[in-house]
This record gives structure tokens, sequence and C-alpha cells, in this order.
């Protein structure tokens, strides 16, 4: 305890001091506030409460602060003492405004004012109604806005929100302002009887406490305002007192002041310190503009709100459906949304956008490959169908080549028929009739399965195959078809093998179909012209199918059209056929032109570039 | 004069068919020939036996439709049957112009093939029958006298043997002579007969 003799030093030093260097200063413009709180200093609710008054105040309005210390300082000496300490200190330099903070400094303010601040207006804040209305109306002059802490409504909450709790532990300490809040709880909690059976921790020494709170059941909730001291004369400030029990309580703690959200209490019904500092501010600052206070403009009271911890609503298990929309939620960790709201929408929807720019080129990605394999598939479809037509032009011939041993297969066997009539041993001559039918019918096979090889509608083999074979493959119906059009056919392939990758199949059709043109060009020329070239010609460097006739040539206007689709010099010509033969050649990586002189026939190349390592060993 | 057996002449240049074929001839009792390129068929003497030929419309080199027509211009009269491995209308058309007895497509039914060839024969025989009687009646025509051969013209141009006589400034009398003779000598015994026999002459084949 400090004696009245130093309180008195530290006056004198102060005013000396303030005499020093702050004489100049006129009384008219002192435009300074004193808030005198009831209780210490570093109390949280104070400090909330201050921070509110001096964001509402305007800048050049000095404010100033004292504390009665409630309630570690109590007593009629020490009031005495503060008192004159206060009348002095303040005689040269009274306040413009007097803020009165808790029922405390209010009730110290009113029972002294004769000696102290006698003139100066009085705005009183966190005043209790219960307080103000168990004493004679206040002065005109002394005005604010009263509060209520909310025991009954937080403990109402705590049951509400834990449904199956059976027991509720009310924690309170030993000071007189303890010992007041217990006898207020011990009326409140009445009410609760019939649902759950109060248990009151009153005046117990800290550590009595925590074990306690340690070791309660899941059927219990915690109602606490905190304590000032406890039952060993430990002094604390009510949120530190709360933070202890919150961290040590085995069930979920609730209090009634909002300076214990963050210690680890779940929450409770509370006013806010904050707004009751920026309510006092508000009346400062109407008195300073020298409005008078209009009674009737205030609030009844200062409001209250539920303010909850999400982390304790998590953790205890708490239905957050149960928490209503006006409650203050504090330490949610806010969504990335809420957050960055501008910034989270903007990448959602450049996500979005890229996502789906990324889907749609995936999609033509998708459709364009179909389509590339329709295509694929149009162009093979076409390519058989234009064997298809090749066949049939080939008939002819192939029917002749068919029928050929088909035919000396029936009259061998109508020999054999008479043979075997005749009666006579020719066993001899019937040998040899069966060994003719067999080669014979193994020729018409080898026939039929060449066509089949040509027309089979097979998908694309892409195989290394030898040029050379695949002419020589065609080589019995081409020979069968110049035949029956009695045109010269000279097959000339490569000393060397010349290995192509393709679709030999495909090849064929190209050589068929330039074949068939150099025949359809020798038609009604005179014999010596009648007659078609077809050689494979392999260099370092390429391999080349040439085709030549010796008709009457392109005109050379027709020349760079010859390729195009439906391009036709033929009277029932489709145009189809060179220009299928070079979507062919060029599909194998080659290219196919024609070369002409009216009158002495064309020539018809198709060049593919040697398929690396393919090629035989050049000399050095 | 016993007649010789007919020949046919095979002329297809597939080897294993023109053997089946000659095979199933021989077999059935035809007498058969087999040439491979119809050039071959050419430079053998030109056959005068009866027989007809055998023809594969599609060969390498001269086809059979240029045999028949050099067959034509050489006064062949041996009649040709057509063999093809797929029937050509084109080709068919030409051919029966041409005077082809039949145009078959291989493989050949055999019964086709002999009703054909049968065909051919009869009509070759009855082509040599009637070149034999023609050759006979002018052979017959030719022993005739210059003089004779005059009154077979006036006879048969319906002339009186009064006017014959007047027009040659010789006797009726020889003139009747002369026309018993002649009708002697050609075997005719009427001046109608004489008339169908002058119009014969008139379209015999050279």
């Amino acid at each position: 305890m400090m004696s009245r003799a130093k309180h008195g030093s530290v006056f004198t030093l102060w005013v000396a001091c303030w005499l020093l260097f702050a004489p100049a200063a006129p009384a008219v413009e002192n435009r300074y506030v004193l808030v005198l709180y009831s209780n210490h200093r570093l109390l949280p609710a104070n400090l909330e409460f201050e921070a509110g008054l001096r964001e509402t105040l305007a800048n050049s309005t000095e404010l100033n602060a004292e504390f009665l210390d409630y309630p570690r300082f109590d007593g009629e000496s020490y009031s005495r003492a503060l008192t004159r300490f206060l009348r002095e200190k303040y005689a040269l330099r009274p306040p413009v405004v007097l803020v009165v903070a808790g029922e405390k400094a209010l009730d110290f303010v009113l029972r002294h004012r004769a000696e102290l601040f006698l003139r100066v207006p009085i705005i009183h804040a966190a005043v209790l109604r219960s307080f103000l209305q168990s004493r004679p109306p206040l002065p005109a002059d002394v005005v604010g806005v009263p509060i209520e802490f909310d025991f009954p409504g937080t403990i109402e909450l705590a049951l509400r929100w834990h449904p199956h709790a059976r027991r509720l532990v009310v924690v309170t300490g030993a000071s007189a302002r303890d010992r007041a809040w217990e006898a207020e709880l011990r009326g409140e909690v009445s009410r609760f009887q019939d649902r759950v059976t109060a248990e009151f921790l009153a005046g117990l020494p800290t550590d009595a406490v925590l074990k306690r709170l340690s070791e309660l059941g899941s059927d219990t909730v915690v109602f606490t305002p905190g304590y000032f001291e406890d039952g060993v004369g430990h002094l604390f400030s009510p949120r530190d007192a709360a933070r202890l029990m919150a961290a040590a309580a085995a069930a979920p703690v609730y209090g009634p002041f909002d300076t214990f959200i963050g210690t680890g209490i779940v929450g409770g019904s509370m006013p806010n310190f904050a707004a009751m500092g920026r309510q006092a501010g508000r009346l400062v600052n109407d008195r300073l503009a020298g409005g008078a206070p209009a009674a009737p403009r205030l609030p009844e009271m200062m409001p209250k709100a539920v303010n909850v911890d999400w982390r304790q609503i998590q953790r205890w298990g708490i239905d957050p459906s149960a928490i209503s929309d006006d409650a203050i939620v504090r330490f949610k960790t806010p969504t990335l949304l809420e957050e960055h709201a501008t910034a989270t929408i903007v990448a959602t929807v450049v996500l979005l956008v890229q996502a789906g720019l990324i889907a749609g080129l995936l999609f033509e990605r998708r459709r364009r490959r179909r389509i590339e394999l329709a295509v694929q598939q149009q162009r093979f479809e076409l390519a058989h169908a234009s064997r298809l037509a090749v066949a049939g032009e080939l008939t002819g011939a192939i029917a002749h080549e068919i029928n050929q041993p088909l035919g000396a297969i029936l009259s061998n066997a109508d020999a054999a028929d008479f043979l075997l009539a005749s009666g006579a041993d020719r066993r001899d001559e019937l040998r040899a009739i069966l060994a003719d039918i067999r080669q014979d019918n193994v020729r018409a096979s080898e026939v039929i399965r060449r066509l089949r090889a040509m027309l089979a509608k097979q998908p694309v083999d892409w195989q290394p195959f030898d040029l050379n074979g695949a002419v020589r493959e065609l080589e019995f119906v081409l020979r069968a078809e110049a035949r029956r059009r009695k045109v010269a056919l000279d097959l000339r392939l490569a000393a060397t093998a010349a290995i192509l990758l393709g679709d030999r199949v495909q090849i064929q059709q190209v050589l068929l179909n330039l074949a068939l043109n150099a025949m359809d060009a020798a038609n009604g020329l005179p014999e010596a012209r009648r007659a078609v070239a077809v050689s494979v010609e392999r260099d370092a460097d390429r391999l080349a199918l040439v085709v030549r006739d010796r008709g009457h040539g392109i005109a050379p206007e027709h020349l760079p059209r010859l390729f195009d689709s439906f391009f036709s010099t033929k009277p029932r010509g489709m145009g189809l056929g060179l220009s299928i033969t070079r979507t062919l050649v060029e599909a194998h990586g080659g290219r196919i032109w024609a070369e002409s002189s009216p009158g002495a026939g064309a020539v018809f190349r198709v060049e593919w570039p040697v398929a690396g390592g393919a090629g035989t060993a050049e000399p050095a | 004069m016993t007649t010789p057996i007919p020949l046919i002449h095979i002329v297809d240049d597939d080897e294993s068919l023109r053997t089946a074929l000659l095979r199933l001839l021989d077999a059935a009792g035809f007498k058969a020939r087999g040439y491979a390129p119809v050039g071959d068929f050419l430079l053998q003497p030109p056959p005068d036996g009866p027989g007809c030929v055998l023809l594969d419309v599609r060969m390498p080199g001269p086809s059979g439709l240029d045999l028949q027509a050099a067959l034509l211009r050489q006064g062949s009269a041996l009649p040709v049957v057509f063999l093809t491995g797929y029937a050509d209308v084109v080709a068919s058309v030409q051919a029966m112009k041409a005077g082809a007895v039949d145009f078959l497509t291989k493989p050949i039914q055999r019964e086709a093939l002999f009703e054909a060839l049968q065909r051919a024969l009869a009509r070759d025989a009855a082509d040599r029958a009637a070149r034999a009687q023609a050759e006979q009646l002018r052979a017959a025509f030719a022993a005739l006298t210059p003089r004779e051969q005059e009154v077979f013209d006036r006879v048969v141009a319906g002339q009186l043997n009064k006017q014959i006589a007047d027009a040659l400034g010789i006797a009726e009398r020889t003139v009747k002579m002369q026309r018993a003779q002649l009708m002697a000598k050609l075997g005719a015994s009427s001046a109608a007969e004489l008339g169908r026999l002058a119009e014969r002459l008139q379209h015999l084949p050279d």
C-alpha cells in the first residue's frame, strides 16, 4: 500500500513539472477531457474503452485519465486522499468534460462533486443500469448510456448450445466486486434449477479452481465473470482469470465480457467496451461542440450481442446452426473468398476461363482428331471404292484368268468320265488328268487369292515392303488386261530391292491406276503405239515408279489440273483415279507428276525419298 | 471312196485347257489337233479334210477373231466355234456376224461343246457335199462344147428350138440334137430341170 505522504510528494512533483513546462497554455484554450476509470490502468475493459473513446474524439481533444484502482484500493480514507489529490492536481487546469467509467467512478465523482470538478459536465459510461436504478436520479449535467452485463443471457446461451449439459459450474472470486457478482449470480442461477445443477466455486484459491475445472465431465458448462482476487489474495484481471480457467477446464467456459473473447472461453451475451468508449466519445464531442445533451435522444442502454470464438465452437462440437446470424463470430479463419474477395473471384474466374479454354481446346483437339480419323477413314473407303471400280474395269481380264483353269478342270473331268466309261485300262491317262486338275485348281485359287489381297477392304497396314515385289504381284492382272486390250506391256523391275515404307495394297493401287490409264491412252492407236512400259527405278536417294505410254499425250493446259478431283478428259471418267492416286502417293511421303509432249505419249513418275538406312551401300 | 474322219482344230494358247480339250474330244471319239498360237495354225498347210476350228477369242498376238477373218480371206470353209473366258458382247456379235457356229463361254459344258461341234461338223459336211455337187455340176458344164453351152444359155433363157436355130443360123434339128446331148451331159431330164441347174451354177461359190 502506498502511503499518503508518498502520494503527496508525487503530486507536488507533478505540479512543479506542469508549472515549469506548461504555464503558457491559456486556460480558455483548455479542451482536454479527463477520464476517471473505476479500475486499474491495465484492465482490458479499460483499454478497450479508451480505444473506442480515442477513436471517436477529434485529434485536437486532449485526453487524460485517472484510475480509482478499485477494487484493489477502496475505503473512505483512500477516497478522501484521492479527492484531495485530484482537486489539487486539476485546480489550475480543470477538464472541460469529465468522463467517468464504471459505477465506482460515477459514485466517487458524484459523492465528491462539491470538492471536485463542480461545474464540469459529466458523461458516464459503462455504468450498470441496476446501479443507476438503485440511487436517486442523476443531475441534469450527468449523462450517459447505461449498460447491463448479461449473466442470465450468457448462461442461457451456454445451456442452449450444450443441450446435454446437466451441471453448471460458476466461478467467482474473493474481492468485494467478485463477491457482488457472486451474489448476483446466485440469484440468477436459481432460474436454471430445473435444468441444471449449479455448483459455485466462489473465493477459492486459483489452483483449486483450476484443478476442479480440469476434472469436469462432458455434461458440464462453466460460467465465470472472472475475478479480481482469488481466495488466497492473488490479484488478477478478470480476463487473466478467465484465461487460466479456460485453459484448464475440461468443459466449455462462458463469460459475460467481450474482453474474454480470445482467452479460450466459448463466448457469451456481452456489451461491447469499445462501443461504450465510442458512445462516450460522441457525447464528449457534443458537449465540446457546445450542444446541450439531449437526454431523450440517448439510447436507453448499450446494446448487447452474442460474441463467440469460432475455434471454441469447433473444439466443443457446437452446432454452428445454433449460432444466431447477428452473433459476432471471432477467430473464424476467413475463407480465401472472404479475405481476398476480389482477388479470389478474379483468380477463380481466370481459372474457370482457363479451364474452360483448356477444356475447349481439348474438345476441339478431340473433334479435330475425330474428323481426321473420319477423313482418313473416308479416304480409305474412297481408295477401296476406287480399287473396286478398277476391279470392275478388269473384270474381263480377271474372268479370263479364272475361267481358263476352270475350263481346263471341267474338260479334264469330262474326259476322265469318258475314259472310265470306255472300260479300257487308261490309268496313266487318268493320273495325268488328275494331276492337271489339281494344278489348274491351284492356279484358279491363286488368282482369287491375289485378287482378294488387292481388293479386300483391310485396314491400312504400314510396313516396309519391296516395290519390286508389289509390282510383280500385280503382273498377272496387268498382263491379262494388256492382252485383253491388245497392248504390249513391258515390265522392268529395279536390280536391287526397292524398300518402301507403307501400305503395299495402296501402292499397288497407284500402279494399277497409272497402268490402266496408260492402257486407256493406247486405245484406238495403231499396234506399234499400243505399248505401256512400267518400271521400278532405284538410285542413291530415291525410288521411282514410272509408267509410260505412247498415246496422244496430255494437252499442256490439262497438265496442272491432272490430279484434281473430278477432272477428267475421258468421256466416262469420274476424275477420281488420279486424285486418289496422288492422295495415296502423298500419304506415303512421295510425289507424283506427269510429263508429256503432245503426240509422244505421257510419263507418270512417282518418286519417294529412300527410307533412311534402307538404302544399299553406295560406292564411297 | 471312204470319207475321212473330221478333224477338230483347237487353237488356244492356254496349254492346260488345250490339253484338257484334246483329251476330252479324244475320249469322246473326236479327232482333234491342238495349236498354241494362231500363227501355228496358219503355218500348217491349210487343212482340206473335213473338220472345224475350236478357237479361243483372246490370245496374245493375233486373236481368234483375226484368225477367223484370215480363214475367210483364205477361202477356208472350216466352220468356227469360239471359246471365250469372258462373255464379251462386242466380240461375240462380231464373231457370229462373221459366220461363227457358236460362241461358248469357258468353262464349257461338254454337252454344249459336243452339240456345237456336231453342228459345226454337220455344217462342214453339208458345205462339203454342196461343194462337191457344185464341183460336179461345174465339171459337167465345163464338158459341154461351146455350141452346146450357147444352146444351153438360150434354152435356159426360155427360147424355143426354132428361135435358137434361127439365131444361131443352124437347123432346128441340129438344135434339138445338141439340146438332147447337153441334157444328157448335165443329167437333166427336162427344160425346167435345166433352169434349176442354171440357177445353181450362177450361185456357186468360187
